[in-house]
This record gives structure tokens, sequence and C-alpha cells, in this order.
């Protein structure tokens, strides 16, 4: 499987990411634009996750696993991604704003950015007894931090590696 | 060979001479009358590793004693402190040379070849004076008698070994080649000659004399690998920068290319970490040069293997298997080696956790060190670098572990058994012990059968020490 | 279905850091020695294979699922209702069970007491002395720190005839800077830890794994497991999955039999000349109420009605704020500092006494919760993470609780799978607890200010976490009408029946009670081996 999204093979029936953007949210992640996708719906996650992550690549293997749990976890979940493309496409909601739009507007896509966040930065699909971990080393929020950070488990490195001040 | 200056840099060993020159069991000043020479000689008998077999774990040094567990009974190495009752306090000097370079005793009894003596007889005369002088005069008298070696007919023939010198020991001490330099001369005697590296890392023949068509070529010691470390860029190490080679000889390690294990942490824990730069960077510059021997299975150095990478995706979000036998090797390595070596086999940021890419003991086609790290650990004295796993991981999944490992991040023509996992956990191939007596008696005078399992057998007990 | 007999001299119940350091000593003496516990075993390489695979990293119990024969308390995803909670305060404790107990999972801080903690009913008119001092002690405190492979520094108020087996552990920078930037106003000290600053035992020195809690991958860190795999080896027989669900006595009281479930229910029958109960501070006193007869209807060791009672723990709430300065919490261990002067003082007549803990734990995850919860999204997210995972710091307070016999352990109504009454809880945080937090709070100021300090959050107010040092439910004490054992943790009541645990310290005072308990269990060794003529055991053997 490719490491990035930018180099993933051609399949037949895809299309292009681009094909499903505003100009507005197309100036969001300029780099995905290229990026094939299976299906419209799948489309609309990968759209929807290179706003919220705010990273310039997203690792293709881990958006599908990612987005086949969420699929698992809740058969609407692809359906209420694909709106809420929707939503901002239209409304050129800035990514920052978008949470609080949707909370102040008791939207029922309000849970949807929360379970892709959580999906990307934590690694984590789904809640309470259903929760699984399908991201740990390679969740964002440990990728952000892996110049400075191992995640804990990891060794930081041999003893007293840690006096040093981090640079 | 002149003395080196050089040792005296050496805290330790200059720490070491006061201390046990106030403790006053050793010969007093007015018996030693050159305290230059017994340094120098103390300095030879650490690159000589004496101390690997005469120093008992926790005893007093040289004091013998040391059991050296072999199929056909236990081979006890003696005190070679300068006792008169229990040591070699009575040897002159020319008996104490016959002794270390022909495995003659004072007494006329021949040494089994557990005694180096076939490498030793390189050493020149005028280090056979300056060890003889520290034996003599910087090691602590000790009368104790350790037990006698007692091993069964045939082997308690000690004359037998007449024969085996006669068509194998090469008497002459080093001769200097005068169209190479004296570094290039010194690394060669050393090597060869009184750190006798040879012994482990040439092969033998069928009589278990070194083979001199593939001196440093690579044998196995028991269930450890004692590498090719001729000048060949694939199967030895000519891949290696002298620096390197320095580092890996001076510290056990050499960021990104090995780590030593088993016996070699030994041999530098005891012998090599004490040698000084210039001595290292002498072995070094020989080793660069030893006649290539090469394994055309060999297609690149051992340690330009591999790139990170990771099978977090089959083991992420899906459950721990109840049976730990089943666990894959994706998972082995997440639960077991990851910790340190982390996700991708990369190592801390600083190196010191070692990547397991560009790593030589997975770049290897021959995967008896890396079965043996993994079950053993590695060691350096006093530190468990790495713990071994012989207590926590069955064969089945040191075999699981192992084969994920060199796919992954390694030379995948090597593979693991469990089986092998199984052999190596029992201290190595035993079987062929058989096969070999056999051959032997059938084919062989029988006095010459006597050196022949006593060397295999040291070189066994070299690899199960840890 | 008759049940099968076993028999040894000794049975130990619990294979904790405890019971088995107890085994461990009995069996090196030459005596027989069985123990028995709840749970199964688990290796190492189980637990840190399900904490990287738990969708609940932050809840250090996820790679510990409860047996369903022998469960412990869970609380998340939701609670398991195993511990039930009487109120008024919420009690809820944490632990393990299975072979080597809970400190599978600690900070593997092993403190000592500081001499005044025996003695603070004498000194503060509070709470009890103990039986003994801290003189009396210390060898025991020396032994349990060579057998364990402790570390510290040498200024924490606890005076000591040897040295540590092993230096300080080293410091990380964060923990630097903190101690540089605090200096004169406090002195921040090293923490004493079961962590290797070396190689010690055949086991590493610490690779700053930052994970210590819920599990230290490489055993860098002492604990239970360990401590079960060495009374193993030194002759003890454990039993896991054995269930201990009644004691029996004879005419004279004296303890005859254990009696235990394996997971399908088929009871078994051990018999023994003398017992230990080492099965935690809970399931110790639960298993003697469990085990009523008609002669000691109250249940075992129970005539001064003090079982389960004077249950204590450190509560703790906390100050997080913002540094002026980067210092990447989440390098090294997770634990390794504190400021020490507010242990002991004459205060303690007022107001709970406390050591201030700086905590080392990555900031990552949490801040990528709250993150989340705001709604923060795009280029924002990354910056804000690091941010507060380079800034971040949290100071909190280990507060010292009083014994109060409303603070208690009993039976509840209703029954675990194995038909068996789970045990509850009944606690609540008292003034001088509540006290001991105000007056913390102006420490926390002090030090937030002294770090440059923004972006203030105090823990909720009235809410106080809790640090499952779980003591006094088997208190020791000299009079049989207000204590459960004597200064040797032998029941007033059963002449050959003994505690070791946490349960038996008549105070917490403000450290960690591992070490505490570790080192009177050795004391009670020292004693069992010298009365009954067995060859007590000769010098602690150093590990080193």
């Amino acid at each position: 499987m490719p490491d990035n999204v930018l180099d993933a093979p051609a399949v037949t029936r895809r299309c292009l990411l681009a094909s499903l953007l505003t100009a507005y949210t197309a100036s969001l992640i300029p780099w995905a634009l290229a990026q094939p996708v299976d299906n419209a719906d799948q489309g609309a996650f990968l759209a929807i996750s290179a706003i919220l992550a705010g990273r310039q690549s997203l690792n293709a293997q881990q958006a599908k696993r990612l987005y086949d749990a969420l699929k698992a976890d809740d058969e609407g979940f692809p359906k209420m991604a694909r709106e809420l493309l929707a939503l901002i496409n239209d409304r050129k909601i800035a990514p920052l704003e978008l949470q609080q739009v949707l909370d102040g507007e008791k939207s029922p896509l309000a849970g949807v950015p929360r379970k892709i966040a959580t999906a990307w930065f934590l690694g984590i699909v789904g809640a309470g007894a259903k929760a699984r971990c399908l991201a740990y080393e390679t969740a964002l929020n440990a990728i952000i931090v892996s110049d400075v950070l191992k995640p804990p488990t990891y060794a930081y490195g041999v003893y007293g590696s840690w006096t040093a001040k981090p640079t | 060979m002149p003395s080196n200056p050089s040792t005296w840099r050496f805290p330790i060993l200059i720490i070491v001479l006061v201390v046990t020159a106030l403790a006053g069991e050793v010969a007093s000043a007015a018996d030693n009358p050159d305290a230059a020479l017994v340094e120098q000689g103390r300095y030879l008998a650490i690159a000589g590793d004496c101390a690997a077999c005469h120093t008992a774990p926790g005893g007093k040094p040289m004091a013998g004693g040391v059991a050296i567990a072999t199929p056909i009974g236990s081979i006890i190495s003696t005190n070679i402190t300068p006792s008169k009752t229990s040591g070699i306090g009575n040897y002159s000097l020319e008996e104490f040379s016959a002794a270390l370079r022909r495995g003659v005793r004072a007494d006329g009894q021949r040494l089994y070849p557990a005694m180096p003596y076939t490498s030793y007889a390189k050493i020149t005369d005028a280090d056979v004076k300056a060890l003889y002088a520290y034996f003599m005069h910087g090691v602590e008298t000790v009368d104790h008698k350790p037990p006698e070696t007692r091993l069964p007919f045939p082997f308690n023939i000690r004359l037998a070994m007449m024969a085996w010198n006669w068509l194998f020991l090469d008497t002459r001490p080093y001769a200097p080649d005068p169209a190479k330099d004296a570094e290039w001369n010194r690394g060669a005697y050393l090597t060869i000659g009184l750190a006798h590296c040879d012994d482990c890392h040439t092969p033998r023949n069928i009589l278990m004399a070194e083979q001199n068509s593939r001196l440093l070529g690579g044998a196995e010691l028991g269930a450890w690998f004692a590498p090719n470390i001729t000048s060949d860029a694939d199967s030895g190490i000519g891949a290696w920068s002298v620096d390197n080679l320095v580092r890996y000889m001076r510290d056990g390690h050499a960021s990104g290319v090995a780590q030593a294990a088993g016996p070699m942490a030994e041999a530098i824990d005891n012998s090599l970490r004490y040698l000084t730069e210039e001595d290292l960077r002498a072995i070094a510059v020989y080793l660069k040069t030893v006649p290539a021997v090469h394994d055309s299975a060999d297609t690149k150095p051992p340690f330009a293997w591999g790139t990170a990478g990771d099978a977090l995706s089959t083991i992420r979000g899906v459950a721990v298997p109840a049976d730990r036998d089943q666990w894959s090797g994706a998972r082995l390595y997440d639960a077991y080696c990851a910790t340190c070596h982390q996700a991708q086999g990369q190592g801390s940021f600083d190196g010191g956790l070692p990547s397991l890419f560009h790593n030589t003991t997975l770049g290897r086609a021959n995967t008896s060190n890396l079965v043996m790290a993994i079950l053993d650990g590695v060691h350096r004295q006093p530190d468990v670098d790495m713990p071994g796993f012989a207590n926590e991981l069955s064969d089945r999944q040191v075999a699981t572990l192992s084969s994920y490992l060199i796919q992954r991040f390694g030379n995948p023509s090597g593979s693991v058994t469990v089986d092998q996992v199984k052999t190596a956990r029992a201290g190595g191939p035993s079987g062929n012990w058989l096969v070999l007596a056999a051959r032997l008696v059938i084919g062989i005078v029988v006095l010459i059968l006597v050196a022949v399992p006593i060397i295999a057998l040291i070189r066994r007990r070299r690899s199960v020490s840890v | 279905m008759m049940p099968d007999v076993t028999a040894a001299d000794f049975v130990v119940i619990g294979s904790g850091i405890i019971g088995s350091t107890v085994a461990r000593r009995l069996a090196e003496a030459g005596a027989s020695v069985l123990i028995l516990e709840a749970g199964p075993r688990v290796t190492r390489g189980e637990v840190v294979a399900r904490f990287r695979n738990s969708p609940r990293r932050s809840d250090w119990m996820s790679p510990y699922p409860p047996a369903p024969w022998a469960p412990h308390p869970i609380y998340q995803p939701e609670s398991n209702n195993y511990l039930l909670q009487a109120g008024p305060y919420p009690y809820e404790a944490e632990y393990i069970r299975q072979v080597g107990g809970t400190t599978w999972h600690w900070a593997a801080h092993a403190w000592r007491n500081v001499p005044n903690d025996f003695k603070i009913k004498s000194l503060y008119g509070v709470g009890v002395d103990w039986p003994f001092g801290y003189d009396d002690l210390e060898p025991f405190y020396q032994e349990a720190e060579e057998l364990m492979g402790v570390s510290g520094a040498p200024n924490t108020g606890s005076p000591r005839k040897k040295p540590f087996p092993m230096e300080p552990v080293a410091e990380p920078y964060a923990m630097r800077r903190i101690r540089e930037r605090l200096v004169p106003a406090y002195e921040v000290v090293t923490n004493t830890t079961a962590r290797n600053s070396r190689t010690y035992d055949g086991r590493p020195a610490c690779c700053g794994n930052n994970s210590c809690q819920p599990i230290c991958p490489i055993d860098a860190q002492y604990h239970g497991g360990l401590a079960a795999q060495a009374a193993e080896q030194a002759g003890a027989r454990l039993i896991a999955d054995a269930n201990v669900y009644k004691l029996e006595h004879d005419e004279r009281g004296r303890i005859s039999a254990a009696l235990y479930y394996d997971p399908d229910k088929n009871s078994h029958r051990v018999t023994g000349k003398t017992f230990v109960v080492a099965a935690n501070g809970i399931e110790s006193p639960r298993l003697l109420l469990l085990s009523a007869s008609d002669k000691f209807p109250r249940g075992l060791a129970n005539s001064s009605d003090m079982v389960g009672r004077n249950l204590m723990d450190h509560p703790s709430t906390s100050l997080t704020f913002d540094a002026d300065e980067d210092l990447w919490l989440g390098r090294g261990p997770q634990s390794p500092s504190s400021i020490g002067i507010m242990r002991d003082g004459a205060f303690r007549a007022e107001h709970a006494p406390y050591r201030l803990d700086f905590t080392n734990i990555s900031r990552v995850d949490g801040t990528t919760r709250a993150l989340i919860a705001e709604g923060v999204y795009g280029d924002e997210f990354a910056q804000r993470l690091r941010h507060s995972a380079a800034r971040e710091l949290n100071v909190k307070n280990v507060l010292e609780v009083l014994p109060d016999p409303n603070h208690r352990i009993t039976l509840s109504e209703q029954k675990d799978a194995m038909g068996i009454p789970k045990p509850q809880t009944h606690y609540s945080i008292g003034d001088y607890t509540r006290k001991g937090h105000e007056r913390s709070q102006r420490d926390f100021r002090r030090i937030a200010e002294l770090m440059g300090g923004s972006n203030l959050r105090f823990s909720k107010e009235g809410d106080f976490a809790n640090n499952q040092h779980i003591c006094g439910t088997l208190s020791m004490g000299d009079d049989p009408k207000s204590s459960v054992c004597d200064q040797w943790a032998r029941a007033h009541d059963h002449e050959n029946l003994y505690f070791a645990g946490t349960g038996v310290l008549p105070t917490c005072g403000t450290c960690n009670s591992t070490e505490n308990g570790v080192a009177v269990a050795l004391r009670t060794v020292h004693h069992i081996l010298g009365e009954q003529g067995v060859r007590p055991v000769s010098a602690p053997p150093g590990q080193g």
C-alpha cells in the first residue's frame, strides 16, 4: 500500500477528489486535489479529514482503515460525511469555526467532525465499550510531536538521554 | 617487540597496579626490578585475555578453577599465579615460554588445546619475557590448587597432543612482513597471535585445525556464529571503516553497523576495550587487508540491508489473541521489541538504542546471532544492554519473531525455524559431535583423536557462557 | 463436590508485591509455602500489546481486564459495579487481581515515612501512633529497598543507616528547570523510586518509556510480578486462579484451612500451619468478613469491629498551568520529582500534611482530547498541541487522611459472578484533609508564579483524585479493642493468622504506601521466623 495519498494507484471507477470540492474547499487542501478516491463517500471523508487535520498529506492506507471503521461503527456515517462536506462547500465555513457553527445550530452533523478528528488525532473510532484503537504510533497527535517525544511505552533513549534540553 | 608506552595511559591499569602492590601479597618491589616490564606484561595478558579462562567469576585473578564443560568431561583451568605450591611460581622463563607457546608444562605434560598455544606460539620472545615478569611479579599469589582435569580414556592421554602439535603447531614467533608498515605488522601480530581472534573466527578442518585458506572466514561457535572478518566487502568487514572497527572493539558497538553480544561481548569486556587506540587501530588496519573470503550468497554488506517500516495496520484495532503462540511476528515485535527499537525499527533519537535495519545481526544469511540475541540478550559488563527473552518467548514465538525481523529489516535470504531455536536454546548443535567422533575413530590415529574434540568443545564452551 | 486438599507450612493469600515478598522470604528460610492468587498469570508482553491497542490509554486499568471469576473494579467505559459505593464521597479504588497484583502499574514510588509519621497522636494530637517507631522499621526499609532496587535522593527527611542501592534516576530536563526556578522558595527533590538507574538484579536501567503506569515495558521498575517470580524461584508454590472465599478455624480459633474456587467454581481446600492474608486493603478485610462463623459472627479477627474500618488513601487536588518556557513533559519516567517541605510540621495539629508532586506524564493525549472537545481543527490544531505539550505543567498534592472508623469496607448485598458478596465502601473527605488541600493552594499559586505560569486551571473544587494507596483496614496496634492485629501483624484474635499488606498501616502519612507495606511485612517475617525457630533470613541479600 502506498504511504502517501499522492501516489495511490489508479483503480477503475475512481474519481479525483477535486471533483467533489468547490473553489473554497479546494483552497483549504490544495495538496489533495489530485487524489484519486474510490467513490464519493470516501472522497467526502477524505476531504473533511484533510480540512480538519490541517496536514499537507495523509496516509492513504490509514485513511481507508479509519473510514472502514467509522462506517462499521455507524452505517449512517458516509451519508453524514457527504452532507457535512456539502455544508462546508456551500457555506464556506472555516475549519476553526466549524464545530462552533454546528454546535450553535444544534446540527445533526455536529458529531461528525469530532468523530473524524478523534479517528485521525487519537486513532480511536467508536465510543464506550465499542471504542477501538486503530492507530497509536501513527495517530496524528503522535506524528505532530514525533521530533521531540516518543509515544508512551516507547523508550525515549538510553538511560539519562532525557536530561538534555529538547531541541 | 618493544614495550608499548601508551599502556601507561590506562588509568585503570595503573590503579590496579597500585592497589595490588599495596596489598602486600604481591611480590615486593625488591623482587621486581623492572616495574615497566611487569606493566607491559599486564597489558599483554589483557590482550591475550588470559583471565577469560584462568579467573573464575568472583574469584582471585589467574587462580584458575574455571570448569569448561564438555561432553567428555570438564577441563579445569589451572592456577597460574606465582604460587610455588599451586601455581607457576617455580617456572623458569624457558618453562613459561614452553607452556605458553608449545603447550608443554614444566613437568613435561602436554596441555590440552583449550589453551590457545597455537596462536600464542606467535608471541615474540620479548613479549614472553614481559608476560613472565607480570605473572611472577604482578599477580597476587594464590596457594590454592583447583581440581585436576580428569578426562576419560583415551582423552586422558595427554601425550596424544604431541602428534597433533606435530601436524598443526607452527612454532615460529611472528616475523614482521618487511613489505608492510609497523602498524599493519602490529595488527597482524595481535590478531592472529596474542589476541587470538583466529581461534574463534577461522573455520576448522576435520581435525579441528584452523583452515589457513579461510583465515578469519567465519565459523560456528556453538549456538553463536563468529562471523567472517576478512576484507570481503559483502561477507566480511571490508565495507566497515577503520574508525567503526575501532569503535566496535572499544565500545562494543558501532552505530548503524553492529553491536557485540555473546562471546564477542565477553572478549570486548575482558580484553579488547582495554587495548590502546593504536593497537585497536592496528588490528582494524590489518583486518581490512586479510585475504577476502567471499560467499556468493552475500550480495551486499550485512549492515546495508533493510529499511524502516511497520505492520501496525495488521495489529491495531485487532484484539490480542489469547494463545500467544498464535501471535503474528508483527504482534510479537510490538510487544517485545518495538519498545526500544521503535515502531518502525528505527531505534532511538540518538541511536543509543540501535535501529534494526542497517544492522549486521539482521543482515547476515547466518541467523544464529539473531536467535541468540533474542534468547540471551546483549550483555556488556556490568550492564544489561538488552534483556534476553528465553524465559518469556517460546521456540515458536522466537522463530515467528525472527522471521518477521529478517523479512522486514534484514536480509530476506535468512530464515529461522522452530528447531533452530530449540537447538540454540540448548546451547547449539550437539549431534555433529557423534558424527565427528565416529569418523575420527575410524580414520585417524587414536592419539590425534584427543585434540580434536577438545578444541571443538572449547569453542562450544565459549559460546554458552553469558 | 468433595474438595481436594493441599497443605503447606505457610499459606499466603495474595501474590502481590507484599504477599510474594513474604512468601519468598519464608521459602528461602526453608519453609513450605503455598501462594493462592485469585487472578490469572499475565505476561508483560500482553499488557504492552493491550495498552497500545487500548482506546482508553489514560485509563490505566484498561490493559488489565478483570477475570470473570475474580473481578476487580473498573470504571471505564462504565463501572462494572464490583466495588459498590455507599458514599457519601466515592472511593473508586483501582487494583489488579492477577499474579503480581496492583504494582504491575505503579509509579514505583518507594518512600519511607518520615520519623514523625509514626507518632502523630503523641506529637500533634491527631490520628494514632504506630505500635513501633521509625528506628524499629529502618533495617526493614533497607531490606525492602535492596530487594526492590530502590534509588533516591538522600535529602528527603527519612534518615538512613546505609546508602540507597542505586543513585537517583537521572532528572528529566523539565524537572531540572522546575528545580532551578523554584530555588530558594522550594527544594525540589528526586523521588525515591523502585526504578533502576543502572542494571540491577539482571534488569536494565530505565529508558524513559514514560509509561510506568500502566506498564513498564522493560522491567526497569520493580513490581509484584517479579516478586512472585522470585518467590517461586525460592521454592514457594503458586496457584493462580484460586479465589479464596473463606477461611476456616478450629475450636480454639486457630485458622485451619482456606477454601478457594477455581474458575469453574469447583471448591478446593488448603490446610496450613500459619496463614498470611495478603490480598490488599479491600480484598483482605472482605475475606475476613466473608469468613464469619458461629464462633466469630462478625467475621474473623474482628472482635474489635475494626476489620475494614479506618480506610485511608491519599486524595489529591492539583493545578495545571502553562510555563513560560518549553519543557516537554513526557521525556523520562512519569513521576520524577517532589517537594517534601510540607510532609511534617507543627501544622499537623491543624491540617493534613502533604507532598507536592510534579508529573512528567506526556500531555499529548490529554491535550488532544481537550482540543477536539473545543473543536480546534485545521492548522491551529498542531500549533496548539505542540504548545501545550511543550509548556503544560501539573503539580498535585498528596494529602494525608486520618484514620476514621466510619470510612470502611463492608460486604455488599450484591454478589459477584462466583456468588460471593462484593465489597462496598463508605468514605468521605474529612476536614483535616480539606484544610490541607486549602493550604496547598498557596503553594500551587507560588509555584505557578515562579514558573511564569499562565492559564491556571485548578482541579474542580470539592473533587479529590484518588491515588490507590489503600491503608488502615487491618490496622495494627497494641490494644485489641481498637486494632485488628498486633505490631507483628498477627491477628489479635487468631494465633496463626498474619496480615501482610498496606491494610495493616495505622496511618498513611504523605507517601505511597507500598514500601511501608513491604517493610512492615519483612518485619513480620523476621518475627515469624524468630518465633517459630526457623533460622531467620540473614542479612538482606544485596542484589546489585
